[in-house]
């Protein structure tokens, strides 16, 4: 009864459909933005859901790269959807920071701004005059974070780097995959991805030391130097022992058991138990109680030994085979290990569960329409995190943003158009303007 | 001043920024007290390893025979008594041990968390609650309190109470990642059991888990400074690393599929894959029309960009693999380094368009590379119970208040008597009388 209660108090401060009534942590926090692809454009991305403001700045025509990134080439109506997940929240510029008026205009942002993220080869920005060593001048409380590849300084200055030359460099790569296949890049863009999410983690911690001091700071990351963060007891391993730690495919050599293994009914399905506890419950579940006892399986450092390990998820291969993943799933609950069955895009998007913890989002865009995508992680009780629209085409909020945050008057715009300082989409390649089906007006939030 | 500006852009931030004179700066988070209870899960472990390394005062709380995250480690292989998964996760923490079961323990739990500002946990939801412990019951000592609980299937929705264990294998699997990444099978017919979706070699859910949980934290933080009040965060590192999908979703909704696995291949970008070379593996880009021209302009394949001249093109499954096959013929006539210098050649004196080359090294090649070591990436530090070990540091290099190791790990219950001293004024005859009682 009392988990019962537990559960309904939980439900009741966190509920997902009470959000827009609640405050956002980061609700006085703005972020200039100066980058392309995913490891710059996640990290603003990311804090935009716990409420920073974000001024996303592009070059006028083209924009970001990322805007013709998507998957067999198939636009969603009209935008990349390599693009569109990150570009949530943000407000849409694009200025020719290259030439020194649009400069100007960027450093007027920087200003009024807490925050610059900037994912360009080290010292672009210093040479068009807007790096940290220009923009702390102007604004010593600025935390600035310039993510790339291998970094600011040192023997890989002069390497242009992407997410997977991160995954194969750091030897993240190397440990994952099968040891009859070739080293494994992820299905995704780990490196962008979970490099902006830590890269998120020092600008948060910057604001910390900001609030208290009142002081603004620089921060260089490299993707590659992140991954190998993440890359568990790899070092300490090859330290102590002198061996390579190579690939085993699904299975944790250091958590046993645990594997993915296919059911009856055709799904791969990710069995573990990783306390003595979670392993008693697999073994009632598998029928073999006596197993929890065998010396062989009794303790986990007895079950992590080769032989024993190649033994118990071989059986444990054998037994759930013969179980639908339904079976598998009810046999978990009942005796508290763990079973989850691979999950893909439809999978996600049925999920009642994911759903209503808004980690399956609907959007309503003004732009692009209703769509889903992959919404909030963290659920925060007082100041939950949330997604207002998806995206916007180049250039779009150039007027409002202007205006609003920077009071230039329509002349002085007008005169920035007209010589190319601030522009709009082109029309090709796709991925820019706005969709076919737009009105022409929605979303527009000063014409 | 002037002479300041004369210096190289990378000299000058390096002089400012150089993680080698780290420890004469001071830390972003040095005035929070985090108490982690994580329990055999290295999500909870990852995030207070973050936030100590950028200086709180983490104190790990253990039941008194020790967490059983200590025996995660390589087929059982333990250093000094301890596994190396949690070896590597034990940084700058206090480690304490408490009986979070009986009364007494969660009495003392209760004055701890009164000080502290935040708390990190791992159980199964409701079972802090069911102590006594849970935020319900702590927010009303500590309405300051920031707590974060991390579970693969969070602490509310319909799934929250299914009692299933929280694995990295598992959150991995939820996540969405495991089904895209992997090779197709060769042959349809005969799939080999190496041919299936494949998850990350490392605990990247648990990994991902524990960012967030960071993040969160610390968004919390900033808020709790101007409104006084803490609040409840709840993690699940399966959507955590989830949230790091490049389209799952939105490309079912729009398209009624799903992104298929396509090995080293990525649906959205080619060539962008690694390639054998004469010794080892190259990754070679060339996607946005230029830079495929620079690509086929340095293989000297001009035939190739006209056959496939656009993105439409070169996004087709069937014709990756045609180009993949011809690339691959001079990768394979060439070394890497000279693959690498014909890249960065072309780079420098040409220029029109971009090619990135990269190796794909094992780990013991990136550990013996000078580069890791100069950034102080890869530091090998003297801990002063567990001797000379090799670490990889947070990458962040900060110019005001870097984040830093100062020691990997402490054993079970070490700190019990300089954290009960401090924090609660137990002196020696008093956890005594606990550890007798079992309770320490």
């Amino acid at each position: 009864m009392a988990r019962e209660d537990y559960f309904k108090w939980a439900e009741s401060v966190l509920d997902p459909s009470k959000t827009f009534e609640k405050p956002e942590a980061l609700a006085d926090i703005k972020i200039v933005e100066l980058c392309t692809l995913i490891l710059g454009p996640s990290l603003p991305a990311y804090l935009s859901e716990l409420g920073a403001t974000v001024f996303k700045v592009e070059l006028p025509g083209m924009g970001d790269t990322m805007r013709s990134l998507t998957p067999f080439a198939k636009f969603f109506n009209g935008a990349a959807m390599g693009w569109l997940k990150e570009a949530r929240n943000k407000y849409h510029l694009a200025i020719d920071v290259r030439v020194e008026e649009g400069a100007e205009l960027f450093k007027e942002l920087v200003k009024r701004s807490d925050v610059v993220v900037e994912n360009l080869r080290a010292g672009t920005m210093d040479k068009w005059g807007i790096g940290y060593r220009q923009l702390r001048e102007i604004n010593p409380r600025i935390i600035y974070i310039a993510l790339n590849g291998f970094g600011q300084w040192g023997p890989y200055l002069e390497r242009p780097s992407y997410d997977a030359i991160a995954q194969s460099e750091s030897g993240e790569a190397w440990i994952s995959g099968f040891p009859d296949k070739l080293p494994m890049k992820a299905g995704i863009w780990l490196a962008d991805y979970y490099g902006g999410l830590v890269g998120a983690v020092g600008v948060l911690a910057a604001l910390a030391h900001r609030d208290r001091t009142g002081r603004g700071q620089y921060i260089e990351y490299s993707q590659a130097e992140n991954l190998m963060r993440a890359m568990d007891w790899t070092w300490l391993y090859q330290h102590f022992t002198g061996k390579c730690r190579e690939r085993y495919g699904n299975r944790d050599v250091s958590i046993c058991p645990a594997d993915i293994v296919p059911s009856k009914d055709g799904e791969m399905v990710a069995i573990g138990a990783a306390t003595d506890k979670q392993f008693q419950g697999l073994c009632q579940a598998m029928g073999k109680p006596e197993w929890a006892q065998d010396p062989r399986f009794a303790t986990h450092l007895e079950r992590l030994k080769e032989e024993n390990a190649v033994e118990l998820l071989e059986a444990i291969r054998n037994w759930a085979a013969t179980k639908t993943y339904a079976e598998l799933d009810q046999l978990a609950s009942q005796h508290g290990f763990g079973a989850q069955k691979v999950s893909n895009g439809k999978d996600h998007f049925e999920d009642e569960h994911l759903r209503k913890r808004n980690f399956t989002y609907y959007v309503d865009d003004p732009i692009y329409g209703e769509l889903y995508e992959e919404g909030i992680a963290p659920k925060l009780s007082e100041t939950p995190g949330r997604i207002k629209w998806a995206g916007k085409p180049v250039g779009f909020d150039n007027e409002y943003v202007l205006k609003r945050y920077l009071g230039l008057k329509t002349k002085k715009i007008k005169y920035l158009k007209e010589k190319n300082i601030i522009g709009k989409w082109v029309d090709v390649p796709p991925g820019r303007k706005p969709p076919e089906r737009w009105d022409g007006k929605s979303g527009l939030l000063l014409a | 001043m002037h002479m300041e500006k004369e210096k190289s852009w990378g000299d000058w931030i390096r002089e400012l920024d150089d993680p080698a004179k780290t420890r004469e700066k001071p830390e972003a988070l040095d005035h929070i007290t985090v108490l982690d209870v994580s329990y055999a899960n290295m999500a909870g472990c990852f995030c207070t390893s973050t936030l100590a390394e950028f200086g709180a005062n983490v104190i790990r709380i253990e039941p008194p025979d020790g967490d059983p995250a200590r025996t995660f480690t390589p087929w059982g292989y333990m250093h000094m008594g301890t596994g190396l998964g949690y070896l590597n996760e034990g940084r700058n923490k206090h480690h304490v041990t408490l009986n979070l079961e009986s009364e007494e323990g969660q009495e003392i739990f209760r004055k701890l968390a009164r000080r502290a500002d935040v708390v990190v946990e791992t159980f199964l939801p409701g079972t802090m609650d069911a102590w006594g412990i849970g935020y319900r019951q702590l927010k009303e000592l500590n309405p300051r309190l920031i707590y974060c609980a991390l579970y693969t299937y969070g602490q509310f929705g319909p799934k929250a109470a299914c009692g299933k264990a929280d694995v990295d294998v598992v959150d991995q699997a939820y996540s969405g990642v495991v089904s895209v990444s992997g090779e197709p099978p060769e042959d349809p017919q005969n799939p080999k059991s190496s041919e299936v979706p494949t998850k990350q070699g490392n605990w990247m859910g648990w990994y991902a888990g524990g960012a967030w949980a960071a993040v969160a934290i610390l968004a919390a933080l900033h808020y709790r400074v101007q409104s006084g009040k803490g609040q409840f965060i709840d993690v699940s590192p399966a959507e955590a690393y989830g949230r790091c999908i490049n389209y799952g979703i939105t490309y079912y909704y729009g398209f009624k599929a799903t992104i298929p696995r396509v090995g080293n291949y990525d649906v959205g970008v080619f060539p962008y894959t690694y390639f054998k070379c004469k010794d080892g593996f190259a990754f070679l880009s060339g996607f946005a029309d230029p830079n495929w021209k620079a690509l086929c302009t340095i293989i000297n394949r001009p035939d190739l960009q006209q056959q496939f001249p656009t993105i439409f093109e070169r996004l087709n499954v069937d014709n990756m693999k045609v180009m993949y096959k011809e690339i691959e013929k001079w990768t394979m006539a060439h070394t890497y380094d000279e693959i690498f210098d014909a890249v960065m050649d072309y780079n420098k004196n040409i220029g029109q368009g971009v090619v990135v080359p990269g190796r794909i090294s094992s780990p013991m090649d990136t550990m013996k590379a000078e580069n890791w070591w100069v950034r102080m990436a890869l530091e090998k530090i003297d801990d002063p119970h567990y001797g000379e070990v090799t670490i990889a540091n947070h990458a962040h290099k900060m110019t005001e208040t870097p984040p830093r190791v100062k020691w990997i790990c402490r054993p079970v219950g070490a700190d019990n008597y300089y954290v009960y001293a401090k924090m609660l004024g137990y002196g020696s005859k008093r956890l005594e009388e606990l550890k007798e009682k079992g309770i320490i």
